[in-house]
């Protein structure tokens, strides 16, 4: 065991780590006891109900389920166009020119702007027969694109996945200029005296360099994505017919419109443990993808 | 420059430290002198300013007590407010909507009972009935809200037609506006349409006002007639190209502002929504009307009326007269009046007179033979999403059944 | 190459630029004007929004009140998550990876399931109605992330660095201020812009904790703009615009870091 080594790194924990045990950790703890209750989240008594909730949730809540699906979808859309998108114009955008900076500030606004703002935004450029992005298909003539954004149960979670691609997109740049600016010049100039071309030099330098600053975009866009729940709740509520409903506002509803904390509790429980999972697998592949070589 | 940055840091700490303190002095020092001041909580942010004109006049009558005043929007007021109320710190005034929101602070035993108030004889008695549980009143409602189609007289008129009485004729007015170049009816699908037009819709397919209770209990389903009817004329509107366009994917603004600008003849919402289409065509005329969807013989109710906004008392408040004395003052008629007639709302309390136009024309709709809405007696929050759901559904196309039979397994998981 | 990367930009930038217009106009029109035609040309630029706003309340409280908490709350998640980063970074064995678990478990919890046993805990402790009990909270909960970020930026901080600097007698206090803060500038100042946003924004635990118009954050005010059945949009997106006013020189501020993380970066080569 290394604890003396370690001896005066403690001390360094020690601000932060009471902080968060006393408003995070313990909270938190309690609210995991109570997803063995049918506390309704606000009468003084409740019942320890032992795992029936879990059962529940496990064989008997379909909801849940087409939650779960809806949410990895949403996932799995806004990871690869936000972190794609995101790389591609902290490339573009690397050189502290003054126009770069200029783009890379805009690019941050939507960032600062309320979720409820946004939502409201969106909900306009998707407004079936008034919005913007119909009426500017119907001006290209490309009228057979046109969509009920919102309205149209298979297409609805991915309309509010591109608006959550635009509400953050600046937000990861950032991550990526900071991971990118900390490259050696000097690695470059050699992979240019190789004779590395394009691919080879993103390939064996700048990838490998940026792959902290992956790891943390992607892991951050996944739990994100998770708890997007101000944008979906202002834009669709969960709907049409729960094509929207993801995990955040499940729990949410369950919590504070049908009063079943302890359910919710449990519900909880079983997002995070996704979560984790999830966060685990991608550092696993992003790993193997840089030692690779 | 390392040297340089540490320095600052060090130093911005240990300002900060300071302030820090000396912000938590500040905060502590403040606690006093606020002996006569109660909090008012609610989530009607169009009220604010009317709210902030009675407040100041009730603080002029009574020089000792300062109301402060927090709005949420409903949905967070659902939640968070909840929470605060617990504690009698927040909310020593609050307000509550009918059905389960009254049943779960009554179970936690928030309500001060106020059956013996003398202001309650200001109001309706038959209006206050959804502020009463256990045989005791615990809330007053102060709004009354008709949960049923806004129409454009101008437009009625100039066609010639007159409020349907039965589904047939619904129909035919319809087709007629339709033919004429009108959206017959503005359908917000995208937000609170379906919880809204579900009421009218359904009310005359299932006259028993218990039909939800009956759905928790099992001895009903969704499956039945009266809801695969309900969503079978829903799909006929929609099919018939009598709801606008892609109507689930339009929200309530948009819907308001179709029917303001004259493209559509009806909003299939409430009465709530008639100031905010005259604030935006204050030329145009409206008037309130509820599809029958039965016969006229069968057809066992006029409308949807729901009392709302109730106006409760803490029990855990350690101010309890003071806040009472706020709620009382509410209640007086001239007060009241104010109330409505700034916020275009009506009220329950007795003897109002209405000033605006909008009000006037519609209030007869107090006396004729409306149902308390259906939907908030849905004592379960799962169980109402689900309804609403399978009106979503049908619009997108499923059939009723089928769509009837995907909300009730839901039912099913939640008795 | 180049033109597909400028077709690239531009088009971001407009998609961020269109709505952005559209957000300004409407704060000069009234809500009829904007259901009517949200990108049209306000009928004029009347600035009554802005004026109403700050006569009508205590905007200025309002604002005061959200910079202390945002520049509080800030800092001081910087410097805990800074200093916890760098010692599970630096931590040998399983035991930094167990705290490093620990705290990004932080992440990972959503906010609506310990929010009323924090409600609860944050009255007893009378912190409720108090900008420190606000600034507690917000440290608390956003750390995690902060020291994700940073943490993960901190290992790419070559090791020989540190072996020199031990070598040389120096304690790990010096490490973390003489080697770790000044090469982690970059990710400092990203990770602060990302904190910026997160409690400027945040409007959960205000709602939660605060109801005295004393203690409003912005955010909170904000919220009356918002109706049961209908909004004040104009209001609501002036306000939008008022408080977006500070992110924007924060972030500017901010920027110049990145800037100085160039010459960081040059050291280690």
């Amino acid at each position: 065991m290394n604890f003396r080594k370690n001896k005066s790194l403690f001390l360094f924990l020690l601000p932060g780590l009471i902080l968060y045990t006393i408003f995070f950790i313990v909270p938190t703890v309690n609210a995991l006891i109570y997803s063995f209750t049918d506390w309704d989240g606000i009468s003084p008594e409740f019942n320890v109900v032992g795992i029936e909730n879990y059962v529940q949730l496990v064989t008997n809540d379909s909801i849940f389920l087409k939650a779960f699906v809806n949410n990895i979808k949403f996932m799995l859309f806004v990871l690869i166009f936000q972190t794609l998108f995101s790389l591609i114009f902290a490339m573009f955008l690397i050189k502290n020119t003054k126009t770069n900076i200029f783009l890379r500030a805009l690019y941050f606004f939507p960032t600062i702007l309320s979720s409820v703002s946004v939502a409201f935004i969106w909900t306009f450029i998707y407004d079936p027969n008034m919005g913007m992005l119909n009426s500017v298909l119907s001006t290209l003539n490309l009228d057979f694109l046109q969509q009920n954004w919102l309205g149209n149960e298979n297409i609805a979670i991915y309309s509010i996945a591109v608006t959550q691609v635009w509400f953050h997109t600046g937000q990861m740049l950032i991550i990526f200029v900071a991971g990118l600016q900390a490259i050696p010049k000097d690695l470059y100039e050699v992979a240019d005296m190789e004779g590395a071309g394009r691919w080879s030099r993103f390939r064996f330098v700048t990838w490998p360099m940026i792959a902290p600053s992956a790891t943390i975009v992607m892991a951050y866009t996944t739990i994100q994505s998770f708890k997007a729940f101000d944008l979906i709740f202002a834009m669709t509520r969960g709907g049409p017919n729960y094509s929207t409903e993801i995990l955040a506002t499940l729990i949410y509803s369950t919590a504070f419109r049908s009063f079943e904390f302890g359910y919710a509790s449990a519900q909880s429980v079983l997002f995070m443990i996704v979560i984790a999972v999830i966060t685990v697998i991608q550092f696993r592949l992003l790993r193997a993808s840089r030692v690779q070589e | 420059m390392i040297r340089k940055l540490a320095c600052v840091s060090t130093f911005a700490l240990g300002a900060l430290l300071a302030g820090c303190v000396g912000g938590t002095g500040g905060n502590s020092s403040s606690e006093n002198g606020e002996e006569g001041t109660i909090s008012f909580i609610h989530w009607r942010g169009e009220d604010k300013a009317v709210f902030d004109e009675l407040i100041s006049k009730f603080e002029e009558e009574n020089p000792s007590i300062n109301v402060d005043m927090t709005i949420y929007p409903s949905e967070q007021y659902q939640s968070t407010a909840q929470t605060t109320l617990r504690d009698g710190s927040t909310g020593d005034v609050f307000t509550s909507f009918p059905g389960s929101q009254l049943e779960i602070i009554n179970k936690a035993g928030l309500f001060e009972d106020l059956s013996d108030e003398a202001f309650i004889d200001q109001y309706e008695p038959q209006l206050i009935e959804s502020g009463q549980a256990d045989g005791k009143q615990l809330a007053v409602p102060l709004q009354l809200v008709f949960n049923q189609p806004v129409y454009n007289k101008g437009i009625f008129e100039e066609l010639g037609l007159e409020p349907a009485t039965n589904w047939e004729d619904f129909l035919a007015l319809c087709e007629t506006l339709k033919e004429a170049g009108y959206t017959p009816i503005a359908f917000p699908g995208s937000d609170i349409g379906p919880g809204q037009f579900m009421n009218p819709m359904m009310m005359n397919n299932a006259p028993n006002e218990d039909v939800f209770d009956q759905l928790m209990a099992g001895e009903a389903s969704l499956t039945d007639d009266w809801w695969v009817e309900t969503l079978a004329q829903f799909k006929e509107l929609n099919d018939k190209g009598y709801l606008n366009k892609d109507a689930l994917g339009t929200n309530h603004s948009a819907a308001i502002s179709q029917v303001a600008s004259e493209e559509a003849a009806m909003l299939a919402t409430g009465s709530h929504a008639m100031a905010s289409i005259k604030e935006m065509n204050p030329e145009i005329e409206l008037g309130l009307l509820a599809p029958i969807t039965t016969t006229e013989e069968e057809a066992k109710w006029e409308g949807i009326h729901t009392t709302t906004f109730m106006l409760a008392v803490n029990a855990n408040s350690e101010k309890k007269e003071a806040a009472k004395k706020f709620v009382a003052f509410l209640s007086e008629t001239e007060n009241a009046e104010q109330y409505a007639n700034e916020t275009s709302q009506h009220v329950t309390v007795k003897d109002v007179e209405y000033d605006s136009e909008e009000l006037t024309s519609t209030s007869e709709w107090i006396d004729r033979n409306t149902r308390f809405q259906p939907r908030f007696l849905i004592p379960n929050a799962d169980v109402e999403k689900a309804v609403i759901s399978s009106i979503q559904s049908v619009l997108g196309g499923k059939s009723p059944e089928e769509a009837a039979k995907e909300a009730q397994q839901i039912v099913e998981q939640n008795l | 190459m180049k033109t597909i990367k400028y077709i690239l930009v531009i088009a971001f930038a407009l998609m961020v630029i269109i709505p952005l217009i559209a957000v300004i106009f409407t704060t000069f029109k009234s809500t009829a004007e904007v259901f009517s035609s949200i990108l049209g040309l306000p009928e004029s630029f009347r600035v009554d929004n802005y004026i109403s706003i700050f006569v009508d309340q205590p905007m200025a409280r309002y604002f005061m009140n959200s910079v202390i908490v945002t520049l509080f709350s800030v800092v001081f998640t910087l410097l805990f998550a800074s200093l916890i980063a760098y010692a599970v970074t630096r931590m040998f064995g399983w035991i930094g990876v167990v705290f490093f678990s620990l705290f990004t478990f932080g992440m990972m919890v959503p906010a609506q399931v310990n929010m009323i046993p924090l409600y609860q805990l944050v009255f007893d402790l009378g912190l409720t109605n108090s900008l420190l009990g606000l600034i507690l909270v917000n440290i608390s909960v956003t750390m995690p992330v902060a020291i994700f970020i940073l943490s993960g930026f901190m290992k790419s901080i070559p090791k020989s660095l540190f072996e020199a600097a031990r070598i040389d007698g120096g304690s790990e206090w010096q490490m973390y201020r003489k080697i770790a803060i000044p090469l982690s500038m970059p990710s400092l100042a990203a990770t602060a812009i990302f904190l910026f946003v997160m409690h400027w924004n945040d409007l959960l635990y205000p709602l939660l904790f605060i109801t005295k118009n004393e203690y409003k954050t912005l955010p909170l005010a904000l919220l009356e703009f918002q109706g049961e059945f209908a909004t004040n949009y104009p209001m609501l997106f002036t306000g939008v615009i008022i408080a977006s006013a500070p992110m924007v020189i924060a972030y500017l501020f901010l920027q110049r870091y990145f800037v100085a993380g160039i010459t960081a970066g040059s050291v280690k080569g």
